[in-house]
């Protein structure tokens, strides 16, 4: 079935760009690569000073894939237009600098195969090139930018990632080269650490009896999920990150969703936009994080909090939405991907300027929240 | 002759389920009485800003004493009328020992208490009054903190093994009162403030090359890391240094893992580390370690503030004069840095040289 999903493509994955997870060696290489045609054509006989042509990260070219049988919108990714950032154009010649600075900086890196945090780049960036660079937020876009003309993801740089997901649930796993099996319905309610490191999330062996997985927003609902061992009444398997996704968690629900892609992956999210926006993040990838985000894109389906869960609420529960909210539902209203069941719940949102929190659900007790999914569940009640 | 209770036993589930019922009762009879009913609350406070000397703050004994006479004042009933809800939200945890957080509580009665805040006062009362730690009341938040290192212990039946990988973070559980087998060939225990730097110490594999065991609160440490700490340093007598960036909020938060919050200061006793030692990060090692300048950033109006709020803290004259000469240099300097600056003069030099020699150097206050 896989492999009739996979040719029934057609070669469309051509059409996208995305952040491939290379080895010290091969990023070395690839930058190299970049010199060496900087130098070729100012050595050429009509020398001149190349530009750097890196993907386009407007949403011109953003494309949506969509999915062959079902027909609707299942991720967004980056497609092969180009920028060019030339040393010729007057308000880009900082930024054209900027990038080559970040390419010295983590071939040193490489070569040590050693890995940095962003700031420590950032300081490694403004003791040795004080004129080009004064804020972390410009050194992030100028990495953005070498990801974008390089083609592989952070970690290939080596500026290390940290993940702040955890897991827990009917899974079983294995890391590589290791004996040990981790079981994470024995993790107790502080879960597995999902680690940063995608190389080694690759190599993970994974068994599981769960029928469902579970996307939670908030570390206080996983952790009272995991508590009360939702994950034996529901045989599922529980992931957060905290917040706004990372790219390793959603690298590992990719990849148990690739394993078993039978189990409906339901999203628990706070009713407000910015869960919807979380839940989103999942589903569709995100265009802010640049090239390595569409890859692991999955069919998350809301099963809550949703507008019609509000009756079960007291209204003291409602809070009026902060502005930015509000902008969030601004902007995400405007996107094409969005289905219209999201939209139509945006609306009530921003409409009746309220939104609430899963914690309110407790008002009828704190193992109401376990009922609540499982009444869900059943009913087939998600997005 | 009354025999004395120990601690275990003053905090058991049953022994507090008691409590409750007394006070109950003591309050019902009151009622019926025509009395008001009246709850006396112990005040703590660790530190003040007295600067004479003659402060009376303890980390032990309360300050002063509070009476709330509730038919006295309209807030006063108020006060009650929330201190008893909440009460009762926790006896239920207790019979049932179910746990909840402080937010999940606040949910439970959304119209009455109208803000959090009103719901964290009351928690803190009932413990003042329970004389027992926020955790015995079954009310507990998700831990943040992380560990790695030479350790061992079980977590009810769950075994934390970190030394078979000893640069791999861990989650600090949250109920510390069954982390049990504590087992550990450290030399010595290293708290730093920030998550990057831990995550620059695991990448390194510091733990790996040093025996320690390394600990991060991921900012304002919560209670069950200081609790976590506190038991480790009881259990395996280890010294303990604390890394953080030279600013005031560094500062602030090595304070609170020396002398507990204030928020907190009526758990002070159980919470606070006097052992901890300031490793770094001094305003003199941006010339000793010749950090460049463009790492050194300005102290913002907020940043000086709080600084001198922190100068007058009573507890720093008393207890560790040479940390408050450090911070006045910092704000007569009027720069700050962080930890990651160090990182300029080499990728690995936090783990390869600056902390093993300030810690065979003694170079901690």
């Amino acid at each position: 079935m896989i492999n009739l999903c996979n040719s029934s493509r057609f070669h469309f994955d051509q059409q996208l760009s995305y952040a491939e997870i290379l080895s010290p060696s091969e990023s070395r290489a690839r930058i190299e690569v970049t010199v060496l045609n900087f130098l070729k054509l100012l050595n050429s006989p009509n020398p001149s000073i190349s530009d750097l042509h890196l993907i386009n990260r407007t949403s011109k070219n953003t494309r949506i894939a969509r999915d062959l049988f079902k027909n609707e919108a299942s991720s967004l990714f980056l497609s092969h237009s180009l920028s060019k950032k030339s040393l010729n154009r007057s308000n880009a010649t900082q930024s054209f600098i900027r990038i080559w600075k970040v390419l010295e900086i983590c071939y040193q890196i490489l070569l040590q195969e050693k890995l940095v945090t962003q700031r420590e780049l950032f300081y490694k960036l403004i003791s040795t090139s004080p004129n080009y660079f004064n804020s972390q937020s410009q050194v992030n876009r100028s990495v953005q930018d070498v990801i974008a003309l390089l083609r592989c993801s952070r970690q290939s740089l080596g500026i290390m990632a940290s993940s702040r997901g955890i897991l827990a649930g009917r899974i079983i796993l294995q890391e590589h080269n290791q004996d040990k099996v981790i079981d994470c319905s024995l993790c107790g309610s502080s879960g597995y650490s999902i680690t940063g490191d995608l190389n080694l999330l690759e190599k993970l062996v994974i068994k599981s009896d769960a029928r469902y997985i579970l996307v939670i927003e908030k570390h206080a609902i996983f952790h009272r999920l995991a508590e009360d061992k939702v994950f034996n009444q529901i045989p599922s398997i529980l992931i957060t990150a905290k917040g706004y996704p990372d790219i390793a968690t959603r690298f590992l629900l990719h990849k148990i969703s690739r394993n078993y892609p039978n189990l409906p992956i339901l999203g628990l999210v706070d009713w407000n936009p910015a869960g919807l926006s979380i839940l989103c993040t999942f589903k569709y990838g995100s265009i802010g994080m640049g090239l390595e985000a569409y890859k692991y894109a999955c069919d998350v389906k809301w099963l809550g909090l949703r507008g019609d869960d509000l009756q079960l609420i007291p209204k003291e529960s409602l809070v009026p939405l902060k502005q930015r909210d509000l902008q969030i539902a601004e902007s995400m209203m405007n996107a094409e991907i969005l289905q219209d069941g999201y939209k139509e719940e945006l609306e009530l949102m921003v409409n009746s300027h309220q939104r609430a929190e899963l914690e309110a659900l407790y008002c009828h007790g704190y193992d109401f929240l376990g009922k609540y999914i499982a009444t869900k569940i059943v009913k087939n009640d998600y997005i | 002759m009354k025999r004395k209770r120990s601690r275990s036993e003053i905090t058991d589930r049953n022994f507090l389920l008691k409590k409750i019922k007394d006070f109950t009762r003591s309050v019902v009879k009151n009622l019926c009485n025509g009395r008001s009913p009246v709850v006396i609350l112990d005040r703590f406070q660790n530190y003040c800003t007295d600067q004479t000397g003659n402060c009376t703050c303890s980390f032990d004994l309360p300050k002063s004493r509070e009476k709330l006479v509730s038919f006295q004042r309209e807030c006063y009933t108020r006060r009650m009328d929330i201190f008893v809800r909440v009460l009762l939200i926790v006896q239920q945890l207790l019979q049932e020992n179910k746990h909840a957080s402080k937010r999940d509580i606040y949910y439970m009665h959304p119209s009455v208490f109208s803000e959090q805040a009103i719901v964290d006062r009351a928690i803190n009362d009932i413990c003042i009054l329970l004389s027992c730690s926020r955790h015995n009341l079954n009310v507990v938040s998700v831990g943040k903190g992380l560990v790695m290192g030479w350790l061992r212990f079980a977590e009810g039946e769950k075994m934390f093994d970190c030394i078979k990988s000893p640069s791999t973070g861990h989650p600090i559980p949250v109920h510390v009162e069954e982390v049990k087998d504590i087992v550990s060939v450290a030399d010595y225990i290293l708290v730093v403030e920030k998550e990057a730097v831990f995550q620059r110490l695991s990448n390194d594999s510091f733990c790996d090359t040093h025996r320690c065991i390394v600990i991060t609160g991921r900012g304002y440490p919560d209670v069950s890391t200081r609790r976590f700490l506190r038991l480790l340093i009881e259990k395996l007598c280890l010294p303990v240094y604390c890394l953080v960036d030279c600013d005031p909020y560094g500062f602030d938060i090595l304070t609170i893992y020396r002398f507990g919050s204030m928020e907190m200061a009526y758990d002070a006793k159980s919470l606070r580390v006097p052992e901890i030692r300031w490793l770094g990060a001094f305003p003199s090692d941006s010339e000793n370690y010749q950090l460049p300048e463009q790492c050194l950033f300005p102290l913002t109006e907020e940043d000086k503030k709080k600084a001198e709020a922190m100068l007058l803290r009573c507890y720093l004259q008393h207890e560790v004069p040479q940390w408050r000469s450090e911070l006045q240099v910092m704000l007569q300097r009027g720069v700050k840095f962080e930890i990651e600056a160090l990182s300029v003069v080499s990728i690995s030099f936090l783990s390869d040289e600056y902390i093993p020699s300030k810690i065979q150097s003694a170079v901690h206050i």
